[in-house]
């Protein structure tokens, strides 16, 4: 993906043609792009939500001291360049995700299912899944009124993996952690290219008014497969509706996003090349992510998104880094010395991705300062130490300015079995959306909201 | 004539009596072997596993059906009582096991219950197929649609597969480039499209039979080219483009392009190239220079990659673009423009083009939503043509309603319409059409053929003889492929080769040559134990299989030579049979070591049906204080395991069979020892039954024995009728995977058999009306 380092002409091409490099991809973005939101009164503000599979190496991850001094840890080394916008909190608990009562294992699909939605997700492998809606989808509610996407999903780990799924559960609550709803998973996208197709649109080199055309067809083609699911959801028994239901809901959320596209054709879009695929390497996957992510959030096609960089039970291996063998299984580390090295690497080089992606938003303006100053973004796990399956003391930071509703550069340590829902209610809360209660919430964090 | 009616009358009522009377005694004796065995711990007060057997009558089965069947899978395989436990004998397991599945197969005879699939969205490789069969188009389903959730082992499970607004947008776009590539868009403007090699592909002989022979590396991929005009070929490559190389561009298997690397020429070539799939080839010509010995593995590489390591001064094909068209223009002729143009506008009128339209429309949606088109669905399609027709002519027109289809919920779902007059909850044999895809989506993942269409649509494929006439046709074409692909492939975590990562340093020649193969010769296994109708249980045993020059190098076989399959016989060999596929061994190992836990939980959970069950959630981790240095033998590593006698319960069960194919390392290769202390492997152990075993061929020997090998085909069956239905089986379905095991007994479990019984078992045959019973 190139960006070219021109001055763009008010409406531009998509390009088709020519050599498509890898990475860094986004590097000349910067300079090309007038920031969107530059004469905006208020600036747009953004969430996202990392999550990192099979528990941290807490040892590594803590910082030593706590306060307003934040003093970075091993594996978070990679966050200095930024560290005033990241604050590191200590001691909340993911209890949803405790077993009841005869449930036995399963705490990687109940860590994930959880991790943003507060709720314990209910022990199934059938189609009667059911978690909560998480807190992106709350956020996307509200922010996506005025974007084309109302969040995006993305995820390095294909769902294509046999057999590594927690026993008893669906592979959904794995595969995920944004839940539109109680009963809907967001399949997650690793494809970079589908991820481009989904913010630029598939043709590869149209210009706006062929990009209008084709919004314009996919209009028509709506309204017919509307009326046909329409009819034939009329026809079917309860069960059977539940599936048409469900297409017919996408069809209204494609027909409204179609709209917003149309409001919004005469905006500015960055010229880019299509990524081909999945990059050969982990970090060349994660980064070009990271940079389509970035370029959303900066074209303000969305404000919300997750992202994970593994499937919970990930038996990813990092070769490249000197790490032979599978994260799941080094996750349980048996307090071994290597494998608890091994871990933390894996920890770090995750920090390091994220490390990059901050810094990049650090270096866009938006409006009256920088992308990263006006997003929130959460990044943790659902589990501390994978060799027990922890669901308590967690390892979670926040990061970004929201538009001066945090202050960064402080470690704060919380009584233990705080629950994490409290952060998020407490998130929601600087996001301009406070709520009362939030999955196992009981109140807001304290001092998270000093600035 | 009167007095034998009322004879065969009597012995008829008196047949019933006695078998009743019969029945009753052994309900009472399964009354007294309960209580004396199980009731013990399963009973209401302590309800060990969940279980009471105290209050459960066995004289009336059917009431507490889903109780007995979980009971008849601990009796069937010894797993209950535990061994520590009084435990009847063997004939009492027999007359027990036999007196619940007959109880239990007879009240199913009376009041069956086929369960009730949901409508079922198309998945991403029955998309594809069924664009193949509708269109004529070749895709790569993987470009266009995210992959599927699966549930149960499968993706083609009707309840998780979900309608997101994303994946609408997918189907929003695959459907505009599927159209334009069909009907061809002299509009359309030239893309690149842009084939990799994988860093690890050995490129160092002929990787690929679509390619000369006597050529080296490279790759061929299957093009669609959209229109008839100019395209370019470009290679890029890895390493230095140094003399002497040659390189060679073809395009289907014909040359088009040849270069001496070194003279600094562009290397690309543009060419006029007629519209369609075509074959493009790109390779070396000739022997690699200064190459090392193939068997010479430098020790330890740095780097990860086989490739580099071994010729780090040969360049290699780093990718294939190909960029148009330019200057295209609309084909006359292609293999998908014969299939949807079935006719063409006698006039340039609005009527002789409607009426062209109507005849094209009709034959796509009767294909398309598979059974005859009614006329509103025609209208539908129409429309879309009329707004088409007005924006480009008669072909955007064409377009335009294929598109609609495409995404139309139609094609998308399959739904099978329930007659009005069925009552509720009561089961109904579903009507032929909803017959013909079922059985085309089991046996080909596609939809059904005119042919099946055609008796579907006069009520004919239903009858019996019929039936197992178009059962046997579709099981001989070639799209039955799908069965490999998507079943076996499924099945035995195939697919998860594509991302197993061994672990660069122990095994540096694990090379995506390696990956590929191991991945074919299962796939051609499998095939040919299908084509050639063998017993399913010849999956254990079979004394052949199929290799090429690098799995053979790999598995020590020595005399093969070239990149092509071949079948090889492994009379008295280790590796016979599945277990001894590498593609099974690499899947259920870790990256960089074998684990007996692994391979054995895959073993008892795929193959014979009793997954372990979970770890409990406060057990904690393996003593702290032990040296898990790789010296300690992998055996006194598991031992650990089982001194814990809360791990020791399961892993007793598990670990063994995993110690029994130690003998094959983490990427399946044969060894003696392992580790760097060269700890000699020991592969002994027994089975659950208490039947010991040394080494994998006395292993397989065992599970060739009751009851594993029955087992074995009824978790088979169980996994292909799973796959069948597209849902997951239920407690109802026992009494169909019995019959069908029954019935393919007389005909030693041949696939042919096995798949006849499910085609014509209740739960495929029927369905369960929308709401509950009334009684």
């Amino acid at each position: 993906m190139i960006i070219t380092k021109r001055h763009l002409p008010r409406r531009t091409m998509l390009r088709g043609l020519g050599a498509t490099v890898a990475l860094p991809f986004l590097d000349g973005m910067v300079p090309a792009l007038k920031p969107l939101r530059a004469t905006a009164a208020q600036p747009a503000r953004r969430f996202g939500a990392i999550y990192v599979p099979n528990g941290v190496e807490m040892r590594a991850w803590t910082p030593a001291d706590h306060g307003h001094k934040l003093q970075l840890s091993p594996i978070l080394q990679p966050l200095a360049p930024v560290r005033d916008q990241v604050c590191v909190l200590s001691g909340l608990a993911d209890k949803p995700a405790i077993p009841r009562e005869g449930e036995g294992v399963g705490d990687h699909a109940r860590a994930a299912a959880t991790w943003l939605t507060g709720v314990h997700a209910k022990k199934t492998e059938g189609p009667d899944i059911r978690a909560g809606v998480s807190i992106d989808q709350i956020v996307a509610r509200e922010f996506g009124k005025e974007t084309q996407l109302s969040s995006l999903e993305l995820a390095i780990d294909s769902v294509e993996v046999l057999g590594a799924c927690d026993q008893g559960y669906s592979c959904a609550y794995a595969n995920t952690v944004a839940w539109r709803n109680p009963t809907t998973p967001l399949p997650m996208e690793n494809d970079p290219r589908a991820v481009f197709e989904r913010l630029f649109g598939a043709t590869d080199s149209t210009d706006v008014a062929a990009r209008l055309a084709r919004l314009q067809q996919d209009r028509s083609i709506l309204d017919f497969v509307g009326d046909e699911a329409s009819i034939l959801e009329r026809r079917l028994g309860a069960g059977d509706r539940l599936k048409l239901t469900q297409y017919l809901d996408a069809v209204r959320d494609v027909e409204r996003r179609i709209q917003t596209a149309e409001e919004q054709s005469d905006r500015e879009m960055p010229v880019v090349d299509r990524p081909v695929g999945i990059p050969g390497t982990f970090e060349a996957h994660v980064r070009l992510m990271f940079d389509l992510l970035a370029l959303a959030y900066q074209t303000d096609l969305t404000r919300v998104s997750t992202f994970m960089f593994g499937r919970e039970v990930s038996g990813r291996s990092f070769p490249e880094i000197g790490v032979p063998g599978g994260h799941h299984g080094y996750s349980h580390h048996q307090n071994d010395a290597n494998n608890l090295a091994m871990l933390a690497k894996i920890n770090t080089h995750h920090v390091t991705q994220f490390g990059y992606f901050l810094e990049k938003l650090a270096a866009t303006p938006d409006g009256d300062g920088t992308l990263l100053d006006h997003s929130l973004f959460l990044y943790g796990s659902g589990i501390s130490d994978g060799n027990l399956h922890f669901h308590l003391d967690l390892p979670t930071l926040v990061a970004g300015g929201s538009a001066g509703h945090l202050q960064g550069g402080r470690h704060l340590q919380y009584p233990t079995e705080t629950p994490l829902a409290n952060l998020h209610l407490t998130l929601l809360d600087k996001l301009g959306l406070p709520a009362e209660q939030f999955g196992d919430s009981h109140g807001m964090l304290e001092y998270l909201g000093e600035v | 004539m009167t007095n034998r009616l009322l004879a065969g009358l009597v012995v008829l009522v008196c047949g019933a009596t006695s078998s009743w009377g019969q029945g009753r005694q052994e309900a009472s004796s399964a009354r007294e072997v309960l209580d004396r065995y199980c009731v013990t711990c399963h009973n209401t007060r302590l309800e060990t596993g969940g279980l009471a057997l105290d209050t459960v009558d066995p004289r009336h089965v059917g009431e507490d059906a889903a109780i007995w069947e979980k009971v008849l899978g601990k009796l069937r395989t010894g797993m209950m009582p535990p061994t520590r436990r009084p435990r009847p004998d063997r004939e009492t397991y027999t007359t027990l096991i036999a007196y619940f599945e007959n109880a239990l197969d007879q009240v199913a005879a009376h009041h069956p219950d086929p369960g009730r699939p949901v409508v079922h969205r198309l998945n991403r490789a029955e998309y594809t197929n069924a664009i193949r069969d509708l269109l004529g188009l070749e895709v790569d389903g993987r470009l266009l649609l995210p992959p599927d959730e699966s549930g149960f082992g499968f993706d083609n499970i009707g309840d998780v597969l979900s309608v997101s607004p994303g994946l609408l947008e997918r189907y929003l776009l695959a459907a505009a480039k599927i159209s334009r590539q069909v009907v061809g868009d002299p509009t359309l403007p030239p893309t690149t499209a842009t084939y990799r090699t994988s860093p690890l592909l050995a490129q160092n002989a002929r990787v690929s039979d679509a390619l000369p022979f006597g050529s080296r590396g490279g790759l061929a991929v299957e093009h669609h080219f959209p229109l008839d005009g100019e395209y370019v070929l470009r290679v890029g490559l890895r390493g230095r483009a140094r003399a002497p190389h040659q390189l060679e561009v073809r395009v289907d298997r014909e040359r088009v392009g040849q270069f001496e690397l070194g003279n600094r020429e562009p290397l690309e070539v543009r060419l006029p190239i007629n519209a369609g799939a075509r074959q493009v080839g790109v390779s070396f010509v000739g022997g690699i220079g200064q190459s090392l010995p193939i068997d010479g593995r430098p020790e330890r590489p740095p780097i990860t990659s086989f490739a580099f390591t071994l010729y780090p001064n040969a360049p290699s094909v780093e990718r294939l673009d190909i960029v148009g068209p330019f200057d295209g223009v609309v084909p006359a002729d292609t293999p998908s423009r014969r299939r949807v143009f079935t006719c063409h506008p006698t006039e340039d009128s609005a009527l002789a083009e409607e009426a062209c339209a109507t005849e094209i429309l009709t034959q796509l949606a009767t294909r398309g939503y598979r059974r005859p088109a009614t006329s509103a669905d025609v209208d539908g399609l129409l429309a879309a043509f009329g707004a088409g027709r007005d924006e480009g002519g008669f072909e955007d027109g064409i377009r335009w309603a294929i598109e609609a289809l495409l995404v139309s919920p139609k094609f998308l779902f399959r739904i099978e319409q329930q007659p009005d007059t069925v009552t509720a909850g009561s089961p109904y044999r579903i009507q032929d059409v909803d017959l013909a895809s079922r059985l085309s989506f089991f046996l080909w993942s596609s939809i059904p053929d005119d042919e099946l269409i055609e008796l579907a649509g006069r009520g004919a494929l239903s009858e019996p003889t019929e039936l197992g006439r178009q059962v046997r046709r579709l099981l001989a074409d070639p799209r039955a492929q799908a069965l490999v692909d998507n079943f076996a492939g499924q099945w035995l975590y195939l697919r998860n080769l594509r991302g197993v990562a061994p672990d660069a340093t122990q095994f540096p020649e694990f090379d995506d040559n390696l990956r590929l193969a191991l991945r074919r010769e299962t796939e051609l296994f499998f095939a040919s134990q299908l084509r050639d109708d063998r017993s399913v249980r010849e999956l254990l045993s079979a004394d052949y299989t199929f290799v090429n020059e690098r799995l053979a190098r790999h598995y020590g076989i020595p005399n093969i030579y070239g990149n092509h399959f071949r079948r090889v016989s492994l009379v008295n060999s280790p590796r016979a049979g599945l277990l001894g596929h590498g593609s099974v061994l690499t899947v259920t190992s870790y990256p960089h070591r074998t684990s007996p836990v692994v391979r054995g939980k895959w073993l008892l959970e795929n193959l014979f049906g009793a997954p372990p069950p979970p770890p409990p959630s406060d057990v904690p981790g393996l003593d702290e204080s032990t040296n898990t240095e790789r010296a300690v033998g992998m055996r006194e590593r598991m031992a650990q395991h089982r001194a814990n006698a809360v791990c020791a319960s399961c892993h007793a069960h598990i670990d063994p069979l995993g110690f029994a194919l130690e003998n094959f390392d983490a990427v399946g290769r044969w060894r003696v020892t392992s580790g760097v202390n060269q700890t000699p492997i020991d592969a002994s152990g027994a089975l659950p039954d208490g039947t010991s075993f040394d080494g994998p061929a006395a292993f397989r020997a065992a599970l060739l024995q009751e009851p594993w090998v029955g087992e074995f085909t009824r978790t088979a069956t169980e996994k292909l009728l799973t796959y069948a239905l597209g849902r997951g089986l239920e407690h109802y379905d026992a009494p169909a995977v019995r019959r069908i095991m029954r019935e393919s007994a007389p005909q030693e479990y041949r696939w042919s058999a096995l798949i006849e019984g499910i085609v014509t078992s209740v739960p495929f045959q029927m369905r369960r009306a929308e709401g509950l019973a009334s009684n």
